[in-house]
């Protein structure tokens, strides 16, 4: 048990942020389609395209900083075929996630053995990560300094564009529209929003936060791809969003809670004895019982509702027969 | 009658088939990509998953065994999708029900056919155990079931990983793995040398229940209409909640029955890394096969050829990565669901005969 508690310390909250970062970004992409109206099950294939594209073209060109653009980048295009595939051809958005998560998961291996040889993992020394920013005043700060300073340019991004996109949904006419649509398309359309428009770009924008997220794993991370690196954090990031409203701040706590999960599984492994597979349950049974809050939040919310509008009702029938008497 | 039963017929597997061709076309591009010889990995790939070289050393024989899992988790898939469920723990539960017969298989003993008897029952009771529980968690709360059953895969690979590495290993070797099961356990194959064997017919005779069950019988009813729609359902006074739920144990219980069928047939023991992804396999068979349980059979017949056919001759004969297998199989998910994509052309095709044969109707008619 001693060994238990020596868990808890600096390191762990460094590790938690950098962690939550991967799924922070998905996430706040997840819970934009979902704003939109478009079910986006797919950040996990988007995030495993952006970490296997990251590290190549990191590798080609020689700058980390360019694989990242362009990871960026693919997981956008990919966001418009899905796009392209939804609205021009009506195509099962769940189905569509299913299949590419298989393609991109094989394709990326695929690919990974037809450049490299036979290999379950790959990584070059000429790659560099992208290294960590000490940013000088909030640096000096006691105690906060350390949590807040010291990472890569992607987490700090992540923090920027949860504030961003809390802007442009809350203060913004084009979020204002795009939640119109979320809430009732052909209302909004009605009305002359370019809904297709708006989805196309909701879709673009998570698959290229996905796909940052992706990058973040194979070249802000570590510095090597793997089969299936993203490991079920894109279904992670989808309850995450859930978890957070689809508000850009509570989806940045709930990513949050998982990265601490995911660090704290990650962290306990080396300090107790207690068997790894059984502590990297940890995250997975977290992100269990948070669905269940979630739908146990739903379901208290419907009924408060419900007795809101019974109340309501009997306020309105207790009114009527004053109102008739006068 | 006939005929438009033919027609009906020819509508289900038009696009599964268009789609298949359309795979293989996406995967001449990557061979070409590879520059490989295009004609020549054709022909591997079919030999070396379909081909027959010699009587008893069959390749379709190892196809079919292969696709023994596929066919159940596929089914299990099925009965869940058909029922309004979306359902993908199959993984999940086949690991699970892998796990309880390689342990009964080891710790009890029992004369032979009692001893697989057991078995198989409880794995399909351990199976069925673990589908009821995304089952309920969605009747009862409304937990969206396929990140339930995605999580829940991930914690049984887990949870079967820790087994096979702490309290099931057999010895300190490099790879752990459980203890071999008694020979009372094991199911027979058909030819030696093979593994195809008993495990096949079972999936064969769960390919008639489920669709017997499905089609013919009151509760099978009841679930397919629930499926196709709650509020109908609930209108024609179908308890929908109750169909769902059954729906999830018997899907749970024939994912568990695969696993089950994995270890005493083929493997014998569980060992690390035995989860390779057969779930999926049967969620993509369910899918392709049109959620229909004779698709189903074809389809994974064809996937696990396809597979050997990449894995064997592929990548031993051209060096090609075998995972060339997998992605054409998700390439042609993506264009099952895109089916819309054929069926302009479909329809146009269709009203081309139509003139046609009115042409030669007039032209008969004089």
């Amino acid at each position: 048990m001693e060994g238990f508690f020596s868990v808890f310390t600096f390191e762990l909250l460094n590790s938690g942020i950098r962690l939550a970062t991967p799924i922070l970004l998905a996430a706040l992409g997840g819970a934009l389609c979902s704003q939109a109206g478009v079910l986006n099950l797919a950040l996990e294939s988007k995030m495993l395209l952006g970490a296997f594209v990251g590290i190549l073209a990191a590798f080609y060109l020689g700058n980390s900083y360019a694989g990242l653009l362009v990871a960026m980048i693919a997981g956008g295009l990919l966001g418009l075929l899905f796009a392209f595939l939804y609205h021009k051809y009506k195509v099962d958005l769940v189905i569509l996630a299913i299949a590419f998560n298989l393609i991109i998961v094989e394709l990326t291996v695929f690919v990974m053995r037809a450049l490299f040889g036979n290999v379950g993992s790959w990584s070059d020394p000429s790659i560099e990560r992208i290294p960590d920013i000490q940013i000088p005043l909030i640096h000096d700060i006691p105690y906060l300094g350390p949590v807040l300073s010291g990472y890569n340019i992607i987490v700090y991004f992540s923090w920027l564009a949860t504030i961003v996109m809390f802007i442009v949904l809350y203060k913004m006419r084009a979020g204002r529209h795009l939640r119109a649509v979320g809430e009732n398309k052909s209302a909004a359309e009605t009305v002359g929003i370019n809904a297709v428009l708006l989805q196309t770009l909701a879709l673009v924008i998570s698959g290229a936060l996905a796909a940052l997220g992706g990058a973040f794993l194979s070249i802000g991370h570590l510095k090597l791809f793997t089969r299936n690196m993203s490991n079920g954090r894109g279904w992670i990031a989808i309850a995450a969003a859930m978890f957070g409203v689809n508000h850009p701040v509570g989806v940045f706590f709930a990513s949050l809670f998982f990265g601490f999960a995911d660090a704290f599984s990650v962290r306990i492994q080396n300090v107790t004895d207690w068997p790894p597979n059984l502590v990297k349950l940890l995250p997975n049974v977290a992100t269990l019982l948070v669905l269940i809050i979630i739908a146990l939040r739903s379901k208290i919310a419907l009924s408060m509702a419900r007795r809101r509008f019974r109340a309501q009702l009997h306020a309105e029938e207790a009114a009527r027969p004053a109102e008739a008497s006068s | 009658m006939k005929d438009q039963r033919l027609r009906k017929l020819l509508d289900a597997i038009l696009v599964p088939v268009l789609a298949i061709l359309s795979g293989l076309v996406v995967m001449g591009i990557l061979i070409l990509f590879l520059r490989k010889p295009l004609f020549e990995s054709y022909a591997i790939l079919f030999s070396n998953g379909f081909g027959c070289k010699a009587y008893g050393n069959c390749i379709f024989i190892t196809a079919l065994e292969r696709a023994t899992p596929i066919i159940l988790t596929g089914l299990s898939a099925v009965v869940a999708f058909r029922s309004g469920m979306f359902s993908i723990g199959q993984e999940g539960q086949y690991l699970l029900g892998a796990a309880v017969a390689a342990w009964l298989g080891y710790a009890i003993h029992l004369p032979p056919i009692l001893h697989a008897l057991v078995l198989l029952i409880a794995a399909m009771l351990v199976g069925a155990a673990y589908g009821w529980i995304p089952g309920i968690l969605r009747v009862k709360l409304g937990v969206n079931e396929l990140l339930a059953t995605i999580m829940l895969n991930s914690i049984a690979a887990l949870i079967i990983e820790y087994l096979v590495q702490f309290p099931m290993r057999a010895d300190r070797s490099t790879a752990a793995h459980s203890p071999v099961i008694d020979e009372s356990a094991q199911l027979m194959s058909f030819l030696p040398g093979s593994k195809w064997g008993v495990g096949f017919v079972i999936a064969v005779l769960a390919v008639i229940v489920i669709y017997i069950y499905l089609w013919r019988t009151k509760p099978g009813y009841e679930q397919r209409m629930a499926g196709q729609s709650r509020r109908f359902a609930l209108f024609g006074g179908i308890p929908s909640d109750s169909a769902a739920i059954r729906a999830m144990l018997i899907s749970g219980a024939l994912a568990g029955l695969a696993g089950a069928i994995e270890v005493m047939g083929v493997h014998r023991r569980i060992t690390t890394g035995f989860s390779v992804g057969l779930g999926f396999d049967g969620l993509t068979a369910a899918i392709l096969g049109q959620t229909h349980p004779l698709g189903v059979f074809i389809v994974a017949i064809l996937f696990s050829g396809l597979k050997l056919g990449a894995q064997l001759g592929l990548q031993l004969n051209l060096d090609i990565p075998r995972e060339l297998g997998g992605t054409i199989i998700g390439f042609i998910i993506l264009f099952v669901a895109a089916g819309k994509l054929y069926e302009e052309s479909i329809v146009r095709a269709r009203e081309w005969s139509a003139r046609r044969r009115a042409r030669n109707l007039k032209g008969e008619a004089p």
